[in-house]
């Protein structure tokens, strides 16, 4: 079966994250009992096993079930990683999640869906709609069928653009002392990040922002303040996000982001934009022919009405973000324009702050595998003179990834990137500080709650994981 | 037959271990070799005999698969299974290590220069093609990956004048790349193989391409031009050798100076086929010019023509060994 994840992600061999080895890990619950454990199995026509005790008294064994959080926290697994991916988290599931509303009472959940930018535009893109009409037909779209908010993970991107901020600055103060602290390596992307924990590893590591991902903030958002706000248990909320990469799916079932008190995943189920067309397909509706509803105001990136972006490039806009702020907090200089030099290759930019013939920060955006395999390379060497570097594994960034939907008929690749890119960037831009609500939620919610807490919302850990040298996983 | 192969020297290059490759100097008065033991070696000729002037044996953890020489002669790549592949300067009669070029997954199964020197090539089990571009300050940089096969990657070579590669793959077939905007891509595939292609080489004009396989055959291809059926770009296969190899051909050498061809085989064997220069161009036909069914007592891995000595070849084995051959025809 053809790959969907991202060109890095696949020469990084998803099965070393879940891997298929040949022992399951995780310590099942069983209810023992001491004493002879002489005992005889025997399996029934039907496949059910059956303990036969020495008083020949028949006890049927209960199957062994292991769900996807215990596989994915034991990392034993004998099914390929990227089927239970496909699986587990497919727009499937969520029709299962709204039909069981539909139909239990008990088991009753919030649903919400956080669509992205990027998703938004490749639909829009599709349907000849704005990026806003978009939203707000799809809006339509999900209630219809049950869901309960729609939001967008433009409103969480703007943590992940502060806090990068205010990271960047901080290593930046130490990087004197600290070796590691720059160049500072975004972590927005789940592709970049498993291929590091996997290929480059402690190497690597300290150097990638901290800074969770706009989707990852949104399921901090949503199954802690929002389930907080609503008096709901965490586990009531079913969190979907719709995202333009099947490798978000392998970001939202990391460890890191699973409540352990709770028992839920901050985000539950990652549905692709190409999904998001099955389903309008599968439904019957053109997103033309839906009546748009009015957008929740609570998670939307917008202002009166009006769905609102951010500057940069169409993969968040990290470099651009972190660039103007550390260029007007470290060096006073207010950048009203950026300028990107390409180097090797379109997929590889670089800007510079000059002063006086010196150059006072070096900012990068590599895209793409080859462009990520330079970058760390030369890191190793320690030649690198970047301060900053914008890391994702699709060339062309985001607005490229590979569960976007694809050209109709006589559209070239290039050309609908092209549409896609500029429906993504039609609306106003705002800026992250800017937004009240957000300001407001670092007071009243994250501010309030302690530093460490609060970190723990906003940011995460790496892995370094180990190579499998096992022959049994070496696929032929 | 009036043609003859017959052995110059022998020489125990790669003791206890496989020998899998050996490769000429440009400039023709060294061989290097590698193996199974880790190890390459540099054969120079004192008087009459091949004697080893270096041992580079630090430079990789696990077998070394394939050398190449650059064009310049300057310069020797090794690729090994440890996954990297290394990039060693030769000064005098020393070889030090320059740079290690890491990426690959897995087992880097060859290296191959582009004639221009500033190009560089490497393939992997990992079913990928990698591009690389030197500069002027010897520093390597990745300009493409590829992924066109669905198998191991066992053989690129490069055009001999044009930026073009090529590749083998146990998946049987044969890919063709080109340089597209900043990125390279897979232009052609070349299907016919029926098992895995282990190795390919250019004619001296670089017009047509052989190939060797598992299949036991050995195919030309040639690439279609504008006035025959089939879309731009496309490969077809114009010739094929079958019925000559007992077992699996591992490697085919087309030379420069003679336009013969040499191949190395799973049956221990030596062979050399002359073309038929009464053949129609667009049918090539090639007759089977020399054989020696034991050149070896154990598989042939590598079989490589002298870049200016005429008839001159060299073969390597599994049992360790390399062979020197003269090669005379008539004709």
């Amino acid at each position: 079966m053809a790959s969907n994840f991202s060109g890095v992600l696949q020469l990084t061999d998803l099965d070393d994250f879940i891997t298929p080895s040949q022992e399951c890990v995780k310590p099942l619950k069983l209810d023992n009992k001491q004493g002879r454990s002489v005992a005889k199995i025997q399996i029934e026509d039907d496949g059910n096993y059956f303990q036969v005790n020495q008083d020949g008294q028949m006890h049927k064994l209960e199957k062994a079930r292991i769900t996807l959080n215990d596989c994915l926290a034991c990392s034993g697994c004998i099914t390929s990683a990227e089927s239970i991916l496909i699986s587990q988290q497919s727009h499937e599931e969520l029709y299962r999640v709204l039909r069981q509303n539909k139909s239990d009472s008990i088991e009753q959940k919030v649903v919400v869906v956080s669509l992205s930018p990027q998703s938004r535009a490749s639909l829009a893109a599709r349907y000849g709609l704005s990026s806003g009409d978009a939203a707000r037909r799809l809006t339509a779209f999900f209630k219809n069928l049950g869901v309960h908010y729609v939001f967008d993970t433009g409103f969480s991107r703007a943590f992940s653009l502060l806090e990068s901020q205010r990271e960047f600055l901080e290593r930046f103060s130490r990087k004197e002392e600290d070796k590691k602290s720059l160049p500072m390596l975004a972590s927005a992307c789940p592709g970049w990040i498993c291929y590091a924990e996997k290929t480059h590893g402690d190497f690597i590591l300290p150097y990638i922002s901290t800074t969770r991902s706009p989707q990852q903030m949104m399921g901090s958002l949503v199954k802690r303040f929002f389930s907080m706000q609503q008096a709901l248990e965490p586990q009531k909320i079913y969190h979907v996000t719709v995202m333009p990469c099947y490798d978000k799916k392998l970001e939202a079932s990391r460890p890191d982001f699973y409540l352990r008190e709770s028992e839920t995943r901050e985000v539950d189920c990652v549905i692709t934009s190409g999904e998001v067309l099955k389903m309008l397909e599968e439904e019957g509706v053109s997103l033309n022919d839906v009546n748009p509803a009015p957008l929740d105001t609570m998670f939307n990136n917008m202002c009166d009405e009006e769905l609102l972006c951010h500057a940069g490039s169409g993969s968040g806009g990290y470099l651009h973000h972190v660039y103007t702020h550390a260029a007007k907090q470290l060096f006073g200089v207010e950048v009203q324009e950026i300028t990107y030099k390409t180097l090797r290759n379109k997929d590889f930019q670089e800007v510079t702050l000059e002063k006086d013939g010196v150059v006072l920060l070096r900012f990068a955006a590599t895209y793409g595998f080859r462009n990520i395999q330079n970058l760390v390379q030369k890191l190793k060497r320690g030649k690198s003179l970047y301060h900053f570097v914008e890391v994702m594994a699709c060339p062309s960034g985001c607005l490229n990834g590979g569960g976007q939907l694809k050209p109709v008929a006589d559209q070239s690749n290039k050309e609908l990137l092209q549409q896609v890119d500029e429906l993504y960037r039609a609306e106003r831009v705002s800026a992250p500080e800017g937004d009240a609500r957000v300001v407001e939620l670092y007071r009243s919610w994250l501010e309030g709650m302690g530093e460490e807490q609060a970190q723990q919302l906003l940011h995460t850990q790496y892995h370094a994981v180990e190579k499998s040298t096992s022959g049994l996983t070496i696929k032929w | 037959m009036k043609d003859t192969l017959a052995i110059l020297h022998r020489l125990s290059a790669h003791p206890e271990s496989r020998c899998w490759y050996v490769a000429w100097h440009p400039l023709g008065a060294l061989l290097a070799s590698c193996g199974g033991d880790r190890a390459v070696r540099i054969w120079g000729k004192e008087g009459d005999d091949w004697v080893c002037k270096c041992a580079l044996s630090d430079g990789h953890q696990r077998t070394v698969r394939k050398v190449a020489w650059s064009p310049c002669g300057h310069y020797l790549a090794s690729a090994s299974f440890d996954a990297t592949t290394c990039i060693w300067k030769m000064t005098n009669d020393d070889f030090e290590c320059l740079t290690v070029l890491e990426g690959h997954e897995n087992e880097v199964k060859c290296v191959a220069w582009a004639s221009s020197g500033h190009l560089l090539a490497t393939c992997s089990r990992d079913k990928s093609v990698w591009i690389w571009e030197v500069d002027e300050e010897d520093e390597y940089e990745c300009v493409s990956v590829v992924n066109s096969h669905t198998q191991d990657v066992k053989h690129v070579v490069w055009h001999p004048t044009q930026e073009l590669l090529a590749s083998a793959s146990y998946d049987n077939k044969v890919c063709i790349y080109k340089e597209e905007d900043d990125d390279w891509e897979c232009r052609a595939t070349l299907e016919g193989h029926t098992s895995t292609v282990w190795s390919l080489s250019f004619d001296p004009e670089g017009q047509r391409l052989a190939s060797c396989s598992d299949d036991r055959t050995v195919k030309i291809w040639k690439e279609c031009t504008s006035d025959e059926d089939s879309t731009d770009g496309a490969w077809k296969c114009v010739c094929t050798l079958s019925g000559f190899h007992g077992r699996t051909v591992y490697d085919v050498s087309w030379c420069h100076l003679t336009g013969a061809l040499a191949t190395a085989c799973g049956d221990d064997g030596v062979r050399v086929f002359k073309e038929d220069a009464a053949a129609d161009p667009r049918h090539p036909a090639f007759y089977l010019s020399a054989h020696v069914p034991k050149a070896h007592n154990q598989d042939v891995n590598c079989v490589a023509w002298h870049p200016k000595e005429a008839g001159l070849l060299a073969t390597c084995s599994d049992n360790g060994e390399i062979a020197i051959w003269n090669y005379q025809s008539d004709a």
